[in-house]
């Protein structure tokens, strides 16, 4: 056996080592170790020296700081009385999750299954009431529910949207080849192109609807000054820019089903309506389910968007929690930082892992 | 011959496989499997779907590990041996043909690995090509081709190699009734050529019967006969292989025997000789016997269907709820609902033992 | 069947035809033109904007050059013969920092992805916690207590190799293939803000702050989850008979995935090289943190364009935006006819 086929023969025998070490290797010290790293300076105070920094031990303060303390109106919101729809919200949110619990409780139970949705009974629990007393009670909210208005309008719209024309775009029709090349444009602009171009689209006086704007009355409107101009329209930027993604999966989805159960539905007399519902939906809405999914968590990290387009402004109304880490950090306040981002791991892990249980895994466990 | 690294390679060789076990965590998919296959031999792995021919056969290759027990090939222990070193060849039932290769570069693939240079490679190609007649096709590719053609290019990559031992899981199956009968002729003959050791699965009684030196017939990850076809055939081992083959299967009737007489509730009949028992089952096979006047038989049925076939008519008749199929010449008539008697020789008779299924000798060994 | 040759039908190819009423003709039309303007619309400003003047673009809305204004080539002679030294810099970083990536994530990716695909494997999670563990020790006492990096290192790595045996066969809980692919797809639930802090002290403390290599290898990390994902389902959907035909040829592993394996997956290659090349091309907030001035990119570039002091100038970003989709478009011409339909779908169906 000469060397060459000695070494054919060692790579043989440890082919799966060596194929998934590289990757491994390239997570733990990119990613674990970072996210441990962090996890400490999360509970550190860090001072920067000439050349180095030093870290000191700060137990709870930076969560403290962010959760209850001085910061909580920009985490958070801003926390004052509880307005009547606020408690009606509140209390109908907690009632509903309270009867989920039980419902769940009664029927199985597992104790890994009981408290996997304790952590989600809880996440629910503390952003309705966060919901209640900030929006519901005219106060401001901060970059958590931002950031959660970004996932779940944003999402909702480029999913209605980007299934609205893949379904259109599934049909017979003709030119639907350029229909697809153009949906799919947006995708290919950097994010922060999209933001500059957004704010040219946006701008009341030079941009190309300037005399829309003049004519309704809005003129003078600086949309970057409202907040919640400020908001939406930031969600139209993301949307604009995410609607094709969701479009191409969910073509891709639609033109999987298989044509012949459409025929048979036909043949059996069904209306186009019906065949929709009972065939094509149903076949495609695992794979909704997935795309939701990965544009939910991709969601979760918008950063760039609200910073070119209006740096958080007005105020803290446009800000996500990553863009507020990142100022911390750019104030030189790692442990800060560490902790707003771990505030939004916690947050981001257990909203998708909740819904990737409970909606994705749950249609799987269902069908067997 | 082109890629004889070591001096082993190529000679055609023993199969001694010694209580092979497989387990798919606790699914218990070959059970104590043993088998002594001889240089040269065509041995056939028969049995229904999922009773665990395939895994048996990819064992012996390499491709699944082994539970428990020897694998011996030549004179070398295989058991733990890396598939490429066991100097095997395997037609798969899908072909497993490359398809951004051309037929030439398929073919040629065993080879290209053994870095064969690259002029005898042609030559063998070529050669290889020759013999299972796809000369013209060679820069084909696979997706190109018919349903016959791609079987001849994944033979030709089989024989390229003159491989010591040949495993082929069902390659015929995926042709078409015609095709497959062609085939199963030239792969005989080829098969005999070249002399070399071939295991060969199929579910197909018929291939098995045609092709195999010895059959070995398997249930549920048992080996339940091990026997020429001939054997197999007139004496089989239990009532499951009596069953099994033979097309239509054998007719059964179950009852019990006493003091030399076989009886069934509907009727009874002298079985001489046969040891008592409480439960017994009597087999006979559509070809062994033939329809009478009623009471002229051995038992009398209810005529149930008649289908004509071309060569012949098959009869079936309802006994206490049982289906019995009777083989009769192809001008023979008679009307449905009316009742007929059923007459077999004697030694056209099996007796199975009711419990263990096994058969039960009972006029001495036939031939 | 192996071998019937898949239709490799484009994603941009329509299926065939069917009927439908004139009523819905016209409004499925109406919804997709008026979609497609909605699409195309801010595209046409960014173009026209890069031809227009300041004052062209101060003075109110022009929408037609030659009609409405007149079009110049001075925004693209500022970004490419006045400051070409920045922007070709960027430019070339962004190209050479995106194309390694890619290369670099699909190439590790497709790896891990195929070993998962094709080899049982069964770590101790014991031994992986106990793993972590001590990797937090490590950390924490080169962190917090001041201890010098390479002698915590070293005692770590002792620690595990004699304590890691002992307690891993004491206690045995096998994870499986599935709970390795989870595990690697789950980081990319990571925002990078969790991570970026770290890694760009971990950069600070080599010294490789501002390099085309601390980005690349952050990009590689970054996209090698959405690899493995695509990739797993691809290589999943591939018979195996090929492969076992193969090795009982007397094929060896690397031989098989390079001659086998790989060209099969032209189609999924070619999209998740797609996919992962646009992610690392418009990537901005890690190179926020960790490139200043050799090692920008382009979107660090365009971004920096709001910090002039004459204001945004409209038209120099409306040329560079467009020079950055430049690449992109050619990529995705070049790869599109090996997309097939089948893969998105196979990926996404669970
Ligand atoms: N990889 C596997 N994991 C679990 N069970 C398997 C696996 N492969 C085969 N089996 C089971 O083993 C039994 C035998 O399979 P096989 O050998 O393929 O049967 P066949 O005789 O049809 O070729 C079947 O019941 C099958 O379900
Ligand atoms: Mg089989």
């Amino acid at each position: 056996m000469s060397r060459n086929s000695a070494l054919n023969e060692w790579l043989d025998k440890n082919m799966g080592r060596i194929f998934l070490a590289p990757a491994v290797t390239l997570i733990l010290i990119f990613s674990i170790f970072p996210l441990i790293a962090s996890l400490i300076l999360a509970f550190a105070r860090v001072r920067f020296t000439g050349g180095g920094f030093k870290v000191r031990f700060a137990g709870w303060r930076n969560f403290d700081k962010q959760l209850f303390g001085s910061e909580q109106f920009h985490l958070l919101g801003t926390f004052t009385e509880i307005s009547v729809p606020g408690w009606l919200f509140g209390l109908l949110a907690t009632g509903g999750l309270v009867w989920w619990m039980v419902r769940y409780v009664r029927s199985r139970f597992t104790w890994f299954g009981f408290i996997g949705r304790l952590i989600t009974f809880a996440m629910a629990l503390g952003l309705s009431w966060m919901f209640a007393a900030t929006l519901l009670s005219g106060n401001p909210f901060g970059t958590v529910g931002t950031t959660l208005f970004y996932v779940i309008v944003g999402c909702g719209i480029q999913f209605v949207i980007g299934t609205a024309l893949a379904f259109a775009c599934s049909q017979t029709i003709r030119g639907s080849t350029y229909f697809r090349v153009i949906f799919f444009v947006p995708m290919m602009i950097t994010p922060i192109g999209v933001g500059y171009i957004f704010r040219m689209m946006a701008d009341t006086t030079k941009g190309p609807f300037a005399n829309v704007w003049q004519w309704v009355g809005l003129g003078e409107f600086a949309w970057a000054a409202d907040p919640w101009a400020a908001r939406v329209f930031i969600i139209v930027a993301d949307s604009w820019q995410w609607i094709p993604f969701v479009f191409i999966m969910m073509l891709a989805a639609f033109e999987s089903v298989p044509r012949d159960l459409g025929e048979a539905a036909e043949i059996d007399g069904a209306s186009r309506w019906q065949s929709f519902w009972e065939i094509t939906w149903p076949h495609v809405l695992p794979i909704a389910a997935t795309v939701m999914l990965i544009r939910a968590i991709e969601a979760f990290k918008i950063v760039d968007l609200p910073n070119i387009m209006t740096s958080g402004g007005p105020g803290i109304a446009t800000e996500s929690v990553s863009l507020q880490a990142y100022y911390a950090w750019r104030a030189l306040d790692l442990g800060q930082a560490s902790a707003i981002a771990y505030i939004l791991l916690f947050i981001t892990v257990v909203i998708c892992v909740s819904f990737f249980n409970l909606v994705v895994l749950a249609r799987v466990r269902n069908q067997r | 011959m082109p890629n004889q690294t070591e001096e082993t390679r190529g000679t055609t060789k023993t199969i001694s496989i010694r209580d092979l076990n497989k387990f798919y965590g606790s699914f218990h998919a070959l059970k104590d499997f043993s088998i002594d296959v001889e240089a040269g031999e065509f041995l056939v792995l028969l049995g229904p779907s999922g009773c665990g021919k395939s895994t048996a056969l990819r064992m012996i290759a390499g491709l699944e590990s082994i539970s428990s027990g020897t694998l011996q090939i030549g004179e070398q222990d295989a058991t733990n041996v890396l598939p490429k070193y066991r100097d095997i060849a395997m037609v798969f039932q899908s072909y497993a043909l490359y398809p951004h290769k051309t037929v030439a570069e398929n073919i040629g693939f065993p080879l290209k690995v053994a870095k064969t240079p690259k002029a005898e490679m042609d030559a063998a190609v070529r050669a290889a090509a020759e013999q299972v007649e796809l000369g013209e096709l060679l820069d084909r590719l696979p997706g190109q081709l018919s349903g016959g053609q791609r079987q001849r290019v994944a033979l030709a990559r089989a024989i390229i190699r003159r491989p010591s031992v040949f495993l082929m899981d069902e390659p015929l199956s995926n042709l078409d009734a015609k095709l497959r009968g062609n085939m199963r002729a030239e792969l005989k003959r080829m098969q005999s050529e070249l002399g070399i050791t071939t295991i060969y699965v199929t579910h197909d009684q018929i291939e098995a019967m045609t092709l195999a030196h010895r059959v070995a017939i398997m249930k549920d990850g048992e080996l339940q006969q091990l026997a020429t076809p001939k054997e197999v055939y007139s004496q089989p081992a239990n009532l499951f292989v009596a069953g099994f083959m033979g097309s239509p299967p054998m007719n059964f009737l179950e009852g019990g025997v006493v003091n030399g007489e076989f009886g069934t509730e509907e009727s009874r009949f002298a079985l001489p000789g046969a040891p008592d028992t409480a439960h017994a089952v009597v087999g006979f096979r559509p070809e062994d016997c033939t329809l009478v006047a009623p009471g002229a038989g051995l038992v009398d049925a209810r005529v149930y269907t008649v289908e004509m076939t071309g060569d012949l008519v098959l009869v079936t008749l309802e006994l206490g709820g049982a289906h019995l199929v009777v083989k009769m010449d192809k001008d023979f008539e008679i009307d449905t609902d009316v009742t007929a008697g059923i007459a077999v020789q004697p030694d056209n008779l099996f007796l199975f033992d009711g419990n263990s299924g096994d058969r039960v000798d009972w006029t001495g060994p036939r031939s | 069947m192996s071998t019937p040759a898949r239709p490799h039908r484009s994603i941009f190819e329509p299926p065939a035809i069917g009927q439908m009423s004139l009523a819905t003709k016209i409004v499925l039309y109406s919804v997709l033109i008026g979609w497609s303007l909605f699409v195309l619309f801010p595209v046409y400003w960014l173009l026209i904007t890069s031809f227009k003047e300041a004052t062209a673009v101060n003075e109110g809305p022009f929408f037609i050059p030659w009609v409405d204004f007149q079009p110049s080539l001075h925004a693209w002679k500022e970004l490419f013969v006045i400051d070409y030294a920045d922007t070709l810099r960027a430019y070339f970083n962004s190209i050479i920092i995106s194309l390694a990536a890619t290369a670099l994530s699909v190439l590790v990716g497709s790896m891990a992805a195929y070993a998962l695909s094709r080899v049982e494997y069964a770590p101790n999670l014991i031994t992986i916690l106990f793993f972590v563990a001590l990797l937090a020790l490590v950390a924490v006492s080169v962190g917090v207590w001041g201890i010098d990096w390479r002698l915590a290192a070293a005692v770590g790595v002792a620690l595990f190799f004699f304590l890691a045996r002992a307690v891993g066969n004491l206690y045995q809980v096998r994870l499986q293939n599935g709970d390795i692919l989870f595990w690697i797809i789950s980081q990319r639930i990571l925002a990078p803000i969790v991570v970026v802090v770290p890694i760009y002290m971990m950069f600070q403390s080599v010294r490789m702050l501002d390099t085309h290599l601390a980005i690349i290898l952050t990009y590689t990390v970054v996209n090698m989850p959405i690899v493995v994902w695509l990739m797993y389902d691809f290589f999943n959907s591939i018979p195996r008979d090929l492969e076992e035909s193969a090795q009982l040829d007397g094929a060896t592993m690397i031989g098989i995935f390079r001659e086998i394996v790989l060209p099969l997956s032209r189609a999924g290659l070619a999209a998740t090289t797609l996919l992962v090349m646009i992610l690392s091309w418009n990537e901005y907030l890690l190179a926020l943190f960790l490139s200043t001035s050799r090692a920008q990119t382009m979107p660090i570039l365009v971004a920096a364009m709001n910090a002039g002091e004459r204001g945004i100038l409209w038209w120099t970003m409306s040329v560079a935006i467009i020079v950055m989709i430049i690449p992109v478009v050619v990529l995705a011409v070049i790869l599109q006819k090996y997309i097939s339909k089948g893969l998105l779908v196979g990926a996404v169906k669970g």
